[in-house]
Formats: structure tokens, C-alpha cells, sequence
């Protein structure tokens, strides 16, 4: 990897990062667009059907504490962008095969 | 607008779920064929970068709040919806199963929402509109894609028997009317931002600059 490509990494995930340490505290708590119209049409919550390991982007038994939040989405972020390097490497185009297809 | 689980009938999921697998297999081919080490690495950080901003809510009026879906963004920058629908269905993908934001059921059509309509209407949006100038046509297609990806929750929400249908488009299509500004200022500035740093990273009919037509 060329280090312009890797700067490019570097400051995007950073760029990420900081949007992910900031979303626990900055995030609004008020419902979004769907929860809302839910609400107000009186639609009943449901369960989930599938428990997740760290529901609602945070660390189960510190529900309360942001910096839960902010390692969940610090996590998150990282998971993100390695399954896509992971993924799009294996199904991108090979290096020396510019002439296929 | 992540849809969770309970809201939508199994069966009515079942269909969304072979919608999502079928666009996803045109991505996946997309994705062969235009995938290369020089755009994989802007592919995973906006990825990220999606991933990140979806945490983060703002509030809009009426006690409700909402985040970019940053399919029009992908969708435009790699010149094909088929790259918005492989990124959303990977961040609603790994939400769904680490987060739970969106429900396991409910993920075929939360990816056909934010994926496959977002990232079509964001693209054929820009196509059309690319002419009025590079900067509104970049806002307003962001805008269209959250703003009918809404809509058409808000009817998959009524023929799943939620929610009613006029009530669920005026609600859903106020509160993303909303939104829609917030996915649009975002994207601008995101493509502004790749213009100024990597300038050789955008293709031609998003670029500021005159450049060899990138294929």
C-alpha cells in the first residue's frame, strides 16, 4: 500500500474516530424520523428478535456511562472499515489482472 | 430509519430480504469488475465515516432527531448506486448483528430502503441534475435519496399493516424533509473535503477540476 493511500486511511479513520468519541455525548436522545412517526401513530414497540452484544451502542450493565457508548462506537467504526479493506480486497479486481474482462 | 424487528409481517420480509440478496449480488459484481487498490481505501474510510455519523442524531423540530444514511455520497463518488447498496448493506449489516440498531428481520428491507433506493435516487438524482452545478445537484440528490427512501418505508409500513398510509407518508416524509438538509450539507462537505485533499480520487463529473475522464 502507497503511503498516500495510506494517509488517506489514516485520516479518514481518524476523522471517523472522532465523530464516534463525540456521538455518545452530542447524539440527540430524541426518537428518529420512524420511531416518531411510530409514536405518534401509536404503534406498539416491539422486541427484537435477534439480542445483539451491545445493544443500542452500548456495553451491557454500563447502559448509562457515554463511554460505554464511545467504546462500542469506537469498535464499531474499526469493525466497519476493516470488513470493508477485507472485503472489497477479495472481491476487487486482482493487481496484475487489469486485462480480464 | 432503521425498521426493527416486529414491524414488518415474516412473510413481507421474506420478499425484502430476496430484494436486498439479488441487489447485492449486482454489487458484489460491481464491485469485481470497479474495485481496485487505488478506490478501496476511500471506500473503507467513508464506510467508516457512515458507520460513525449514523450514531450521530441531531435533533430536528417536533421532539425528533435523525442521522445521514450516506448512500446519495457513495452512490456519487463511485459513480454507481451498486457501490451505495454494497456499503449499506455492510453497515446495516454489522449494526444489525452487533448493535441491534434495525432489526435481523427487518434488514432486507431497511437495505433496500437505505441501500438500493437511497442509492439509486441519489445517483439518478445527481445524473439529472448535475447540470444546474456541481454543488446544488450534489444537495438536492442527497436530499431526494433519505427524503423516498422515507416514503417508501413509510408504504412498506403500511402494507405491513403499521402504520396508515397517508399519516405514515406526512410523517415520515416531514421528518425527512428535515433530515434530508443535514444528509445534503454533509455531503456536499464530504466531496468538497476529498476534492481539496485527494483531488485524484474523485471521478470527473463530481471533480472541480477538468480531468481524464476516469473509468
Amino acid at each position: 500500500m502507497n503511503t498516500k493511500n495510506r494517509n488517506l486511511i489514516i485520516g479518514g479513520l481518524i476523522i471517523a474516530l472522532v465523530i464516534a468519541v463525540m456521538a455518545p455525548f452530542l447524539a440527540s436522545s430524541n426518537p428518529d424520523g420512524l420511531e416518531s412517526s411510530a409514536e405518534s401513530l401509536e404503534v406498539p414497540e416491539s422486541e427484537p428478535a435477534y439480542t445483539a452484544p451491545l445493544p443500542d451502542y452500548a456495553i451491557p450493565g454500563m447502559e448509562d456511562n457515554p463511554l460505554g457508548g464511545v467504546v462500542a462506537l469506537v469498535v464499531g467504526t474499526i469493525v466497519v472499515l476493516l470488513v470493508v479493506l477485507g472485503l472489497a480486497t477479495i472481491i476487487g479486481k486482482r493487481k496484475n489482472n487489469g486485462t480480464s474482462e | 430509519m432503521h425498521i426493527p424487528d416486529g414491524f414488518i409481517p415474516l412473510w413481507q420480509c421474506a420478499i425484502y430480504w430476496i430484494i436486498a440478496l439479488i441487489a447485492l449480488g449486482y454489487s458484489l459484481k460491481w464491485a469485481s469488475k470497479n474495485l481496485d487498490e487505488k478506490n478501496i481505501p476511500l471506500m473503507a474510510v467513508l464506510a467508516a465515516g457512515i458507520f460513525a455519523i449514523q450514531a450521530m442524531n441531531i435533533p430536528i423540530p417536533w421532539g425528533t432527531s435523525g442521522h445521514m444514511v450516506g448512500a446519495a455520497l457513495i452512490a456519487i463518488i463511485f459513480v454507481s448506486p451498486w457501490a451505495a447498496v454494497l456499503v449499506l448493506s455492510i453497515v446495516l449489516i454489522l449494526q444489525g448483528l452487533i448493535f441491534g440498531d434495525g432489526g435481523m428481520t427487518a434488514l432486507g428491507a431497511n437495505i433496500v430502503n437505505m441501500g438500493l433506493i437511497g442509492g439509486f435516487v441519489g445517483f439518478y438524482a445527481y445524473k439529472i441534475l448535475k447540470g444546474v452545478g456541481r454543488i446544488p445537484a450534489v444537495f438536492v440528490a442527497a436530499w431526494a435519496s433519505i427524503f423516498l427512501a422515507a416514503l417508501a418505508c413509510s408504504i412498506e409500513m403500511s402494507l405491513a399493516g403499521t402504520f396508515p398510509l397517508v399519516e405514515g407518508l406526512i410523517f415520515m416524509g416531514l421528518y425527512h424533509a428535515v433530515i434530508g438538509c443535514i444528509e445534503g450539507i454533509i455531503t456536499v462537505v464530504v466531496i468538497l473535503g476529498i476534492d481539496n485533499v485527494r483531488p485524484d480520487l474523485l471521478p470527473a463529473w463530481v471533480s472541480s477540476r477538468k480531468q481524464e475522464a476516469v473509468e
